[in-house]
């Protein structure tokens, strides 16, 4: 488990030193299509994944408290 | 005994609440200097949604019998700009819902005949979710650091929520790279509401049910040993971190890790288990309880997720998102969601996307009469057994940046509409319409 949960930050990292994006040059990583979040429309759909499903949490939705759910 | 247990509850929203003020309150900066607003105009978010489900497997009558449900969800997210670097944000909520399976927390007390693939219709057939949240977040001069904090409240028939929270994000390197903390608090409480045939086993002057007044038949001689449950709370706390990085000038990702500890009531007290190893009873066609569902009193989760998206080109946007979950009651999940935004127009978007779910069992689940009474821990809740899960959804945006049509003094930014439908292959199908409406108030 511990595998699974490091190695997709440790590439991450390492990937984070290969370039730098100037400001201007963030047209497309800008797009609102390009956010790294859920869609805010999409809310009530994690709220109800949380409601049915075992796994919560990593998705900016609930991660346990507020509901008598799992 | 109950005066030391207020106290504790007391002691910890006091701890809670200090926690909101001093994030609130960290980072106030006093340089002048000329900046961009975080937000320039007061946005309004109108969120609602339609859901639907179908099963066979509900966990209210131990695992098997109608599971359906309804509701109807409508949501306001006011975030309101204070001064250049201070945002407010209102979020209230109400959710409505219809149940078949809380229905039959009392089989018996519509007008046919109780039987768990029956819904009856009674008081518990339907309930509400109402929720408010109020946060704030302050950015630093250069942007580069943002401390948040909300609290929010919510309540249902049987259940109270007060939440706490608090985060902390930090860019670098050119606004190219993002890392942020967040930590929250939530302490619930539940109403307990037992299925009646346990709660109620004899004549009750406060409850319409009256057991002595119906024919039981199976064994007759039904005496369940039922210990009614000695906690009301529920506490949890949990701690996120996140990552995020600028890839290329087309391509960024992300990682989340948040670690959840929840304690105290876990298990929901009006769920029926029925054992493998004591003779079954009956009311009508339906199955008395043996028990109510045990689990332990804590529950220890890890979740890791990532996200990548690829800009394509002006036409196409692929975005991924991939979920590793465990946790201590022996359940492991795999999430998978793919979406390829396409531009039509100037103004609108279409987005399919597909979802893959799959999970294993909690160490503590059977399904209906595969429990024995000598176990400590048991559910027939079919949420925790193990399944895989599809999900295929379309969506459409309307976007308009100049914000042409009105309604009073707002302006109309987007709307968002998306269909989704959800197929279990243990049986259970979901389907969720959603839409949401942006105002600006310019």
């Amino acid at each position: 488990m511990k595998k699974k949960i490091l190695l997709p930050f440790s590439i991450l990292v390492f990937m984070s030193s290969c370039v730098v994006v100037k400001e201007y040059e963030k047209v497309n990583i800008n797009d609102p299509d390009m956010i790294l979040a859920s869609r805010k429309g999409e809310r009530n759909l994690l709220t109800f994944q949380s409601y049915r499903e075992a796994a919560v949490g990593a998705n900016g939705g609930k991660t346990g408290g507020g509901c008598g759910c799992n | 005994m109950v005066a030391i247990e207020i106290n504790m509850n007391m002691n910890k929203l006091v701890a809670a609440s200090l926690l909101f003020f001093v994030f609130a309150g960290y980072g106030q900066d006093t340089t002048q200097v000329y900046k961009k607003r975080v937000l320039e105009y007061t946005e309004v978010d109108f969120l609602s949604s339609y859901y639907s489900q179908d099963g066979n497997n509900a966990a209210v009558s131990g695992g098997r019998g109608n599971e359906e449900l309804t509701d109807f969800t409508a949501t306001y997210v006011i975030s309101i700009p204070l001064n250049d670097d201070d945002i407010l944000s209102i979020d209230a909520g109400i959710s409505a819902y219809t149940s078949a399976s809380t229905s039959n927390i009392n089989p018996w007390d519509g007008d046919g005949a109780g039987d768990a693939f029956v819904a009856s219709s009674g008081e518990s057939t339907s309930d509400s979710w109402k929720n408010i949240t109020g946060s704030y977040s302050h950015s630093s001069d250069d942007r580069n650091e943002i401390w948040s904090a909300k609290l929010s409240l919510s309540k249902e028939y049987d259940y109270f929520s007060f939440g706490v929270g608090g985060g902390y994000t930090k860019l670098f390197n050119e606004k190219n790279t993002e890392l942020s903390v967040n930590a929250n608090i939530y302490l619930d409480s539940w109403t307990l509401l037992y299925p009646v045939e346990l709660s109620a086993p004899g004549p009750d002057e406060d409850d319409d049910f009256d057991i002595t007044q119906f024919t039981i038949t199976g064994n007759t001689a039904y005496n369940p040993a039922f210990t009614p449950i000695g906690s009301e709370g529920r506490n949890s706390y949990s701690v996120g971190f996140g990552f995020s990085q600028i890839l290329t000038k087309k391509m960024q990702g992300s990682l989340a890790l948040d670690f959840v500890q929840q304690e105290g009531l876990l298990s929901t007290p009006f769920q029926r288990v029925y054992f493998g190893d004591v003779e079954d009873s009956f009311i009508q066609n339906f199955h008395l309880a043996d028990d109510i569902e045990r689990l332990p009193d804590t529950r220890f989760k890890v979740a890791v997720g990532g996200r990548l998206n690829y800009y394509i080109n002006q036409t196409f946007v692929l975005r991924t998102y991939y979920r590793y979950y465990t946790d201590d009651w022996g359940i492991s999940s795999n999430t998978v969601n793919v979406e390829l935004p396409i531009k039509l127009l100037d103004k609108f978007t279409v987005y399919p996307s597909y979802r893959y779910y799959d999970q294993t069992a909690a160490d503590y689940f059977a399904g209906y009469e595969q429990h024995l009474s000598t176990e400590e821990f048991y559910t027939s809740d079919y949420d925790l057994s193990d399944y895989s899960a599809n999900q295929f959804g379309f969506g459409i945006t309307y976007t308009d940046i100049f914000t042409e049509r009105r309604v009073f003094k707002f302006g109309l930014k987007s709307i968002d509409l998306k269909y989704n439908t959800y197929k279990r292959d243990s049986g259970l199908n979901a389907n969720i319409i959603s839409v949401a409406f942006k105002f600006v108030k310019d």
